[in-house]
């Protein structure tokens, strides 16, 4: 798995890319963790990521909720049809804010 | 068929050979799960699969801090029984004020850990037995192996460590209640002082009296955990078969055990 | 078909329980992404199957291949790495009486994985919504009802998304509303987890919903694995008069017979 941060206006995008599981679901969480930690917004991108187990969803279910006690801005963005199944499948769906591209995450307010 | 098969005494033969074979075979399991366990304990740690700390400790606290209660009431209890029987007995000779000596060593050397064994038997063995008789009637012992967490790691070593510890601090804790037991009736029978009686214990009494009482309960320890978990690994045939094993697991522990005491006393006394 | 690599390949099985042979030299292959269901009335051998699929026993002779490794073979550690990728959910769920729902759905994270105590937290009640037991994770097995306690297994099954997927009798026990969306789930996992299933059932209902292909067990031998049409279609007799619940009537070997019943 591979993790690389675009820093935007106020906000910043982390891309993942590759297989999100067990092994390196950890380092994706605490890249997550951190960005909030910096008061920023946060995008995530998953449009790369070939397949997310429940470990890398559980590190996106704590990034919201971090962003949310803090009032800081969450989406997610490239949303494949597989991650679309393993999302629905805990009925996450309708719980992320999930965004078409990064221009509609940056135009919405906060 | 020839009727050979159905002669009594050929029967009762072939009944006596299958048993041994069964003991035998018991008795192999039983050092299996040992080593077993010995490997989890000592190699766990280092391939990232150790023995769960915490579950040593809760497992100690239930069969030792909760335990002590009982034990103190029966160990006092003998303490008292022995004072009385051995001031009966030296009162012939006109040497009752000896009867320090011999509660001192009867109470160290063999009332403190087979008092305190045969209670754990009954107690934490059967307990044992129930406990992963059930789980295997449940599936839980199989849930566990498909899960890649190994019973005897997860189930025997930690009680198998607890109870090596334990029960040896239960025995000395028994000694203790044992001898205070003595101290109590002898005072208010022959008026022996409390220092006199101490005084006296500590002269007659040598390390090597305790530590023997404390090496059996350590065979004990084994003993109890090993028969009750592979009484309970083997059950078969569910609730009622629990029930067996838990009877027949406590039968056996306190068997073993008094038999276990006899010759470890002799070998020890040479 | 979606694809044809196998992820269980079973070459002449044959087991033993103490003298009696059960398994008659099963010959079974089940591909990825398939759910295969193993059918047989009682005595049939099916449970016997899937205990030795799960690495339970060992085999009196041939092999089982489960995401290509020869269980039969293969060390004690690579086994205990393969585990994690096997989910079992028991017939009767197995939960450990001694710990709360939640801790026993954590309970392979916490043996298998450093994941943060928070991580592991979220996992386990995502996997409890999903199997319709949000809010549970407190109790403890003992106060759940049956159906409950084998969703909550299956809970634990499913918390390290495993690639195999082994269900017992899923449906044994639950009435039938909790029964149908028991099988609903089990389509969902396979689709969003790209799961192999197995499941050994004698509910037809329920095996003619989900099934990809069936193995009909009989016996000890495998009458015929094929898809749910061809098995419906099938003129073997004894296939239909499990279908049918129809009891079988075996030709009476007068002799044999005799010489059972008298013992000789």
């Amino acid at each position: 798995m591979n993790i690389d941060k675009v820093e935007g206006a106020d906000f910043t995008v982390i891309g993942l890319e590759g297989d999100v599981d067990l092994s390196c679901s950890p380092d994706a969480r605490r890249s997550i963790l951190d960005v909030l930690e910096t008061k920023k917004n946060l995008l995530i991108d998953l449009a790369k990521v070939s397949y997310i187990d429940s470990s890398g969803v559980a590190s996106l279910v704590e990034g919201y909720q971090t962003a949310k006690k803090r009032t800081l801005k969450f989406g997610l963005v490239g949303i494949s049809d597989a991650v679309m199944s393993v999302l629905k499948l805990a009925r996450l769906d309708k719980v992320f804010p999930i965004y078409d591209s990064v221009a509609e995450f940056e135009k919405e307010d906060a | 068929m020839p009727e050979a098969d159905n002669h009594p005494v050929i029967n009762s033969l072939e009944l006596v050979g299958h048993s041994t074979i069964k003991l035998i075979e018991e008795a192999g399991y039983c050092f299996t799960l040992l080593f077993e366990s010995l490997f989890w304990i000592l190699v766990g740690p280092f391939i990232k699969r150790p023995v769960r700390i915490s579950s040593i400790f809760s497992q100690m606290m239930t069969m030792g801090v909760a335990a002590c209660p009982i034990v103190f009431v029966l160990s006092f209890s003998i303490g008292v029984m022995l004072a009385i029987q051995m001031i009966y007995n030296l009162r012939t000779f006109g040497a009752e004020s000896q009867v320090v000596v011999g509660v001192a060593f009867s109470v160290t050397r063999e009332f403190g850990p087979l008092i305190t064994g045969i209670l754990i038997a009954g107690r934490t063995g059967s307990s044992l037995a129930a406990k992963i008789g059930t789980m295997q009637v449940n599936q839980e012992i199989d849930a566990l192996r498909v899960m890649g967490i190994n019973p005897v790691r997860y189930l025997v070593a930690p009680t198998l460590f607890a109870m090596i510890v334990m029960l040896p601090v239960l025995t000395f804790f028994s000694d203790l209640a044992g001898l205070l037991g003595g101290a109590i009736y002898t005072n208010i029978e022959i008026g022996l002082s409390f220092d006199a009686y101490l005084d006296r214990t500590l002269t007659a009494l040598a390390v090597a009296d305790v530590m023997q009482g404390i090496f059996k309960s350590i065979i004990f320890a084994l003993i109890i955990t090993l028969v009750g978990v592979s009484n309970g690994f083997s059950v078969t045939g569910g609730a009622e078969g629990v029930g067996k094993a838990t009877t027949r697991s406590v039968v056996l522990s306190i068997s073993y055990i008094v038999i276990a005491d006899m010759i470890f006393t002799y070998f020890l006394n040479l | 078909m979606k694809n044809n690599k196998s992820a269980i390949e079973v070459n002449d099985l044959v087991t033993h329980y103490g003298p009696r042979e059960i398994l008659h030299g099963i010959d079974l292959s089940i591909n990825e992404d398939e759910i295969m269901i193993i059918m047989g009335g009682s005595g049939s051998g099916k449970s016997t199957l899937l205990r030795y699929l799960l690495g339970l026993g060992t085999p009196s002779s041939g092999s089982i291949n489960l995401l290509g490794k020869d269980i039969t073979k293969i060390s004690n550690n690579e086994m205990h790495q393969l585990r994690q990728n096997m989910g079992v959910a028991f017939q009767g769920g197995a939960l450990l009486s001694s710990m709360t729902v939640g801790e026993n759905v954590k309970l392979p994270l916490r043996e298998h994985t450093n994941l943060d105590e928070k991580t592991m937290e979220i996992m386990a009640r995502m996997k409890l919504e999903v199997v319709n037991l949000g809010g549970f994770e407190k109790m403890m097995p003992a106060e759940l009802s049956g159906g409950m306690i084998k969703r909550a297994a299956l809970a634990r099954a499913i918390v390290m998304d495993p690639k195999l997927m082994f269900f017992d009798e899923p449906s044994a026990g639950l009435d039938p509303v909790v029964s149908a969306e028991l099988d609903e789930l089990i389509l969902e996992l396979r689709d969003a987890m790209k799961m192999t299933i197995v499941v050994v059932t004698h509910e037809l209902e329920s095996a003619f919903k989900i099934a990809d292909r069936i193995t009909v067990l009989d016996q000890g031998n495998i009458l015929m694995t094929d898809t749910v049409e061809n098995i419906k279609n099938s003129d073997n007799e004894r296939i239909q008069s499990l279908l049918n619940r129809r009891p079988s009537n075996d030709e009476v070997q007068a002799d044999e017979y005799l010489n059972r019943l008298t013992g000789i």
